[in-house]
């Protein structure tokens, strides 16, 4: 009737670290990355613009001095201490103390320059010249040494009006003082990036677990519940928009928890109170027997009563772990395909003889084919027509009826013209040991679990149990199978 | 016949060796598996009676080794556990029989028999219970010559306890028998069939063949 099949085990990737295994860490990570890119490149901005507005400033100045110099040459080439003034002029200049010039003739021959400068700079070391009619030569760096930086720059001008002779000229500047800006610039700008990559960071962490908070207060409200007080909710007010679903969620959980638990300590107090009755009945009997001498009839009765008492423990042990195998998810069970009607009607001649003592006409109709268990199906259908028998009065009538509704499933109705169920025992009709009737004398030979296990049968099957009832007029249990049809891999009967 | 009974619980061992040799068998016992496999591969038995959860090696490793053994002893198993894959592993290792805890005493009994039940069964045509007689081809009953007339089921259930006769047959037997009920209704079903039988075939007459066993089931015999 039943068989389990093999659990799988779940299988996890495991986080790649630790930092990535948690979300604030991924936040502070993925934060401190982005801002740390941001104030890199921004560093990096800075420090090109300062570099390159230096270098442009010494070319342009450079340029202009060509510029000079070109003139002089071309207008009053004889003018010697003209040129001389020009190129020592501004190399006394306060704002460019470090101004160098020289012009040499077409032969290399140093014609004039400025003070010192042979002494710092030799006319090798200069780029090529430009060609005349140029601004300037290509601008080289260049570092003397004595660890002096210079930008240098040459340039073929002519000479005269003419302009048949040509001169070289040769312009350098010390931008010794400006490289150590640029570079005390840079450093601070390191210094402040990293600065700033530690505070993003800092930031991010704080940030992150500002932001986490409500999760881990979300966590804290989960571990106030307890068992005891699954009635607690975490509720769903005043959480952010992206945990409230998660809240509801839980507290729908929790609510189901709590039904299940409801019944699962009221099913523990029923089933002590079931066994109970027959165990007392046993120790009593027992008891009272061995409390003088009796007559072996007497004993003989005593054991045969102990017997009938024991049998009814052993078919509830029987139906319970029916029951509790029905429930476990790992349970399955052969499905065949089944003349639903063949096995009404077997059922229906099983309760023959009952129905015929109690005067209650049992009717059968319609046909159709389930996938089923037969044993369970029967078993179903049977315990649905005993119970219709015993609340169904003399005279009285018990249809069983196979209908097809749709394509999608076969649905057997017991239906009685019995006394019928008070509508508020409804919800509760199908959970073990609950009795509309409390009073289970009048009728001995109920477990109280008859209907549960009908409900436990139908979900094996995939399947449901609905009840209706109208107090006088009878109940109707409705069956709902999948049909023979809808179920692939069922074995032909 | 001797039958070892393998069974470590000592009540179970002591009313199972009662039970068992009363109804006519020689019966030896053993508390734990390595004492019934010694036993079961020195002597010579009819069957042996083994619960599966056994101290030492459990009836299965019993089994098994009592088979890799070419020793054929047919084999009961009594279990608590009634899993289909417990079932399937006894019957794979060669069990006869298997059955699950709590049972009728009447039940085992009526394995016993059946396993120790050498060669085919012999079918009579006509059943003789006193002054009854049930004739299985012609589906006829009569009684001191007087014909009874029952329906289909009565006669179904009359001749399972005919077929039977002296064996306590249990409700869920009966209606797994006649009505191909598998399962514990949970009615008194079986009880007004019976009574209903009575009234047919022992009510009209003075000596009475359906016998009930209070908390066992029901007997036809023949009480001298």
């Amino acid at each position: 009737m039943f068989s389990k099949i093999p659990s799988e085990s779940p299988a996890r990737r495991r986080p790649p670290s630790w930092l990535w295994s948690s979300i604030t860490g991924r936040l502070t990570l993925l934060y401190t990355l982005s801002a740390s890119a941001m104030v890199v490149i921004f560093a990096s901005l800075l420090y090109w613009l300062l570099a390159h507005n230096l270098d442009r400033l010494t070319e342009q100045f450079l340029t202009a001095e060509m510029h000079d110099l070109q003139r002089i040459l071309q207008e009053r080439p004889d003018d010697r201490r003209v040129i001389e003034a020009e190129v020592n002029y501004e190399g006394v200049d306060e704002q460019f103390p470090a101004y160098y010039a020289r012009i040499l003739d077409e032969g290399g021959q140093t014609q004039i320059e400025s003070h010192q400068m042979s002494k710092v700079i030799g006319s090798s070391v200069f780029p090529p010249p430009g060609a005349v009619g140029q601004s300037l030569g290509p601008i080289k760096k260049w570092r003397a040494g004595d660890g002096k930086l210079y930008q240098m720059a040459a340039m073929w001008v002519g000479v005269g009006r003419s302009g048949g002779q040509r001169r070289l000229v040769q312009l350098a500047m010390d931008v010794s003082q400006e490289g150590a800006v640029v570079a005390d610039f840079r450093r601070k700008l390191i210094a402040v990036s990293i600065l700033g990559i530690g505070v993003s960071a800092g930031v991010g962490v704080t940030v992150a677990r500002w932001g986490m908070r409500p999760l881990s207060e979300i966590r804290k409200a989960t571990q106030r519940i307890r068992p005891t007080q699954l009635y607690e909710r975490i509720g769903s007010g005043h959480w952010p928009q992206e945990l409230t679903t998660l809240a509801t969620a839980f507290d729908e959980m929790l609510g189901r928890l709590e039904d299940s638990f409801t019944q699962l300590s009221r099913f523990s107090a029923d089933l002590a109170h079931e066994l109970r009755t027959p165990i007392n009945n046993l120790m009593g009997e027992a008891e009272v027997a061995l409390s003088k001498t009796r007559t072996t009839e007497e004993y003989r009765r005593v054991i045969e009563s102990n017997l009938e008492e024991m049998g009814r423990l052993s078919r509830l042990i029987d139906s319970l772990l029916f029951l509790a195998r029905a429930e476990n998810p790992e349970t399955k069970i052969g499905l065949t395909r089944l003349d639903a009607r063949k096995a009404v009607d077997a059922v229906r001649e099983f309760h023959s003889a009952v129905a015929q003592e109690q005067g209650v006409e049992v009717v059968c109709e319609g046909a159709g084919e389930v996938s089923a268990d037969p044993t369970l199906f029967r078993q179903a259908i049977s315990n649905l027509l005993s119970n219709a028998l015993q609340y169904t009065p003399r005279g009285g009538r018990v249809t069983i009826c196979v209908v097809k509704p749709d394509h999608e499933c076969v649905e057997v109705t017991v239906d009685d013209t019995g006394s019928g169920i008070e509508p508020n025992h409804l919800p509760r009709i199908f959970d073990r040991f609950y009795r509309a009737d409390q009073s289970r004398s009048q009728y001995p030979h109920g477990s109280g679990l008859g209907l549960a296990i009908v409900k436990s049968i139908m979900s094996l099957h995939g399947g449901e149990a609905t009840i209706a009832s109208v107090v006088g007029k009878g109940t109707t249990v409705r069956l709902r199978f999948p049909s023979a049809a809808r179920s692939a891999n069922i074995t032909e009967s | 016949m001797r039958i070892l009974i393998a069974e470590d619980e000592p009540k179970t061992a002591t009313y199972l060796r009662k039970g068992v040799s009363e109804s006519g068998y020689v019966v030896d016992c053993a508390g734990n598996g390595e004492d019934a496999l010694h036993l079961a591969l020195t002597g010579e038995y009819d069957l042996l009676i083994l619960d599966v959860m056994l101290p030492g090696r459990d009836g299965w490793a019993v089994l098994a080794e009592l088979r890799k053994h070419g020793k054929q002893t047919p084999v009961l198993f009594l279990t608590a556990r009634d899993s289909v894959h417990d079932r399937v592993k006894g019957l794979q290792l060669g069990a006869d029989d298997y059955l699950v805890k709590p049972f009728a005493f009447s039940e085992l009994l009526a394995r016993i028999r059946s396993v120790l039940r050498r060669g085919p069964m012999r079918h009579p045509e006509v059943l003789r219970i006193a002054d009854m007689e049930i004739d299985l081809l012609r589906r006829k009953v009569s009684r001191g010559g007087m014909r009874i007339d029952l329906t289909t089921k009565e006669f179904d259930l009359l001749s399972l306890m005919a077929r039977r006769a002296g064996e306590a047959l249990s409700r869920t037997l009966i209606a797994e028998q006649v009505w191909d009920m598998n399962f514990d209704s949970g009615t008194n079903i079986v009880d007004v069939a019976v009574r209903r039988l009575r009234m047919k075939v022992d009510d009209p007459f003075e000596k009475k063949l359906v016998r009930t066993i209070r908390g066992v089931g029901y007997v036809l015999e023949d009480t001298q």
